[in-house]
């Protein structure tokens, strides 16, 4: 299990992360969501360990992750903005990728598509598939927990469900995730647990029959909890 | 493939086949095969008076004569032109967030930095190797190369490719990239204005600073000395920018400026202990920056020495005096003393030298070496015979036709820049073809 604990964060005089707690159950998919300006890429940011918590920590199996060393071999993250290097194909990339780190997965490049596009230049991709080659990159690599920042940006609804049924699969196989979506429609299809963030404030965790249970409306949408969390 | 070795192409492959560097190589081309041109040119009509008159001739020396003026073209663009190229190093991974991807590889940030710099020294080597054609022309034409004179000259150039190199990569590491070019254009210009100031006599602080900066510490490159004090102010200076934007990058530090501070201080210390360090050797084979062979080994046997002047500092004559023996001195013995006399003494003695050998003293208003060296072996009763044959300095100048001229604009306006394109594209071509 994956626990946040007391997580806070604070730039000059503002609190961009206050006291956040919460625990990310293995092979499950937790979301976090929440406004824009909530405090979500930052708190990935700081667990995937680019960001020093003021205070607070990050643990697995209830051990410390204390530095950033340990983190990656553990954490696979995928931040918002990405612009993977324009100049090189997309085999380039992946070649390079598979060189560097010994990750390479022919079935993840086929399930995302990207064998059709292997010698396009990544600036030549649509958006769609730059997220995916970002998708590749988070996912070949087989580590236990995988953090993603608004990973379905760019994807026609056809192409979102692709992609919602392959980081299923990959639930399946065995992974944690950890997504932070600002589409509340999305999030419910995917998500087992989620952590309802605004204004660096924790406001609601659990799965979602907890949090109807927790407002007192039954058979309310994901949209209508968020909207009562938020009162 | 080794993960390193992985990292290392991929950087090897960012730099050289960007197309700033693509640019870049083309413009150091044109700018070396145009300084050299020119240089041999002016070299080979000045030459062709002196080479049957011996006296004249033994001014024509070709590095100073032909290849500091060739590399000079260099250093404009080693501080305009190279941080450009660098700064994109780092700051394009800051930009598109790449850094944040390689830090998830098994790499760790020293060895992201250090393929950065390693890639980016090989090119620096391209640059100065861009000098290779000009030297076999030379040499072809029957040109003179004195090589170590020439080695410490591109070692020069190396060494301050380098000190650009880790200012642009501490700018990037500290600023976005339109401001972390304006900053290392700052203090490299920064170095010049204080070499203006000091030549306009603007302030006092500008003699004491002159001493610091780049184009102070090139010119013992330029005019072949071998300067320890220099190398070691080239290498603090480079290691205290190199180290400073790997803990401004350190993400993972939460006190950044502690081990910035540590740096700060103790480069700072090791260029007051690199200043201290005075091995300097005359390179050069007419020995120009000091004294023939057997005057300097005759100089070493003394045990101490003191000259005393009694000169203003703005006289032409000490200014003269200065360059003519005080800095030769000094290459030679860097432990002689020599005083200025102010005062009722100064006016009084006006115009007087006064050399003190092992104790004794002896005094003369002439600057001219030879009375100046009698008055000096003398003291030390060390007896100076004939100056050997070999001392004398035979010079080589050199008379270039036309057609030699022309063969300079054909290598580094046609060949070298064809060769560089080809090498460009065929890389691109044979990545597009090995995607497809």
């Amino acid at each position: 299990m994956l626990s946040i604990r007391n997580i806070s964060k604070r730039k000059s005089e503002t609190t961009i992360l206050d006291r956040i707690t919460f625990d990310a159950p293995e092979n499950t998919i937790t979301g976090v969501i929440g406004p824009n300006g909530a405090g979500k890429s930052t708190l990935l940011r700081t667990i995937a360990g680019f960001e020093n918590p003021d205070e607070g920590a990050v643990l697995f199996q209830d051990a410390a992750l204390l530095s950033f060393k340990v983190k990656k071999q553990l954490f696979s993250y995928m931040p918002e903005y990405l612009e993977l290097y324009p100049e090189y194909s997309v085999d380039e990339f992946i070649t390079f990728i598979h060189r560097a780190s010994g990750f390479s997965d022919a079935n993840l490049l086929k399930a995302l598509g990207l064998d059709k596009v292997l010698s396009k230049k990544v600036r030549h991709l649509s958006k769609g598939y730059k997220q995916r080659l970002k998708l590749y990159f988070a996912l070949c690599n087989k580590k236990p927990i995988v953090i993603l920042d608004e990973p379905f940006d760019g994807f026609d609804p056809i192409q979102l469900l692709e992609i919602l049924q392959l980081i299923k699969r990959e639930r399946e196989a065995g992974r944690t995730f950890l997504i932070s979506i600002h589409q509340l429609s999305d999030a419910e299809k995917i998500c087992d647990h989620y952590v309802l963030l605004d204004e660096g404030r924790i406001v609601a965790t659990g799965d979602k029959e907890s949090l109807r249970r927790k407002f007192g409306i039954a058979d309310a949408s994901l949209e209508r909890i968020f909207i009562e969390a938020l009162k | 493939m080794n993960p390193l070795t992985a990292l290392i192409m991929k950087e090897l492959k960012d730099l050289f086949f960007s197309k700033t560097a693509l640019l870049l190589s083309l413009a150091i081309c044109f700018i070396f095969g145009y300084s050299f041109y020119s240089a041999v040119s002016l070299y080979g009509t000045a030459s062709s008076s002196a080479v049957n008159n011996p006296l004249y001739a033994a001014g024509f020396e070709p590095v100073p004569g032909v290849f500091v003026p060739t590399f000079g073209g260099l250093f404009l663009i080693f501080s305009l032109l190279l941080p450009f190229l660098f700064i994109r190093l780092l700051s394009l991974e800051r930009k598109q967030n790449t850094l944040e991807l390689l830090l998830q590889l098994p790499f760790s940030l020293g060895e992201i930095m250090a393929a950065k710099a390693l890639a980016a020294i090989l090119f620096i080597l391209f640059i100065v190797f861009m000098s290779i054609p000009a030297l076999l022309l030379w040499t072809s034409w029957g040109g003179r190369l004195p090589l170590e004179e020439l080695t410490v000259l591109a070692g020069g150039y190396f060494a301050y490719g380098v000190l650009i190199l880790s200012i642009s990569l501490f700018s990037s590491a500290v600023f976005s990239a339109a401001s972390a070019s304006i900053f290392a254009l700052m203090v490299i210009i920064s170095s010049w204005l204080v070499d203006f100031g000091k030549e306009m006599n603007i302030s006092s602080l500008m003699l004491v600073l002159s001493g610091w900066t780049f184009t102070k510490n090139m010119k013992y490159f330029e005019e072949g000395i071998f300067s320890l004090k220099a190398l070691s102010y080239f290498a603090v200076l480079s290691a205290l920018f190199f180290f400073s934007a790997y803990y401004f990058l350190r993400f993972d530090l939460r006190k950044k400026w502690r081990p910035i501070s540590v740096i700060v201080v103790l480069g700072a210390v090791l260029m007051i202990i690199a200043s201290l360090v005075s091995f300097n050797r005359d390179v050069t084979e007419s020995r120009r920056n000091s004294f023939p062979q057997h005057l300097a080994e005759s100089l070493g046997k003394i045990k101490t020495m003191k000259v005393e002047i009694y000169l203003e500092k703005t006289d032409s004559r000490f200014r003269d005096y200065e360059n003519s023996f005080l800095k030769r001195l000094a290459i030679v013995r860097d432990d002689v003393e020599s005083t200025m006399a102010t005062g009722d003494r100064l006016k009084s003695n006006y115009g007087l030298f006064v050399y003190t050998v092992n104790g004794k003293s002896e005094t003369t208003y002439s600057t001219s070496e030879e009375e100046i060296f009698g008055i000096i072996f003398d003291l030390a009763g060390i007896i100076i015979g004939r100056t050997p044959e070999r001392a004398h300095y035979r010079g080589y100048p050199l008379v270039t036709s036309e057609r030699q001229q022309a063969a300079v604009i054909f290598v580094y306006f046609l060949v070298l820049p064809l060769v560089i394109l080809i090498a460009f594209g065929s890389k691109r071509v044979r990545s597009t073809r090995r995607s497809k």
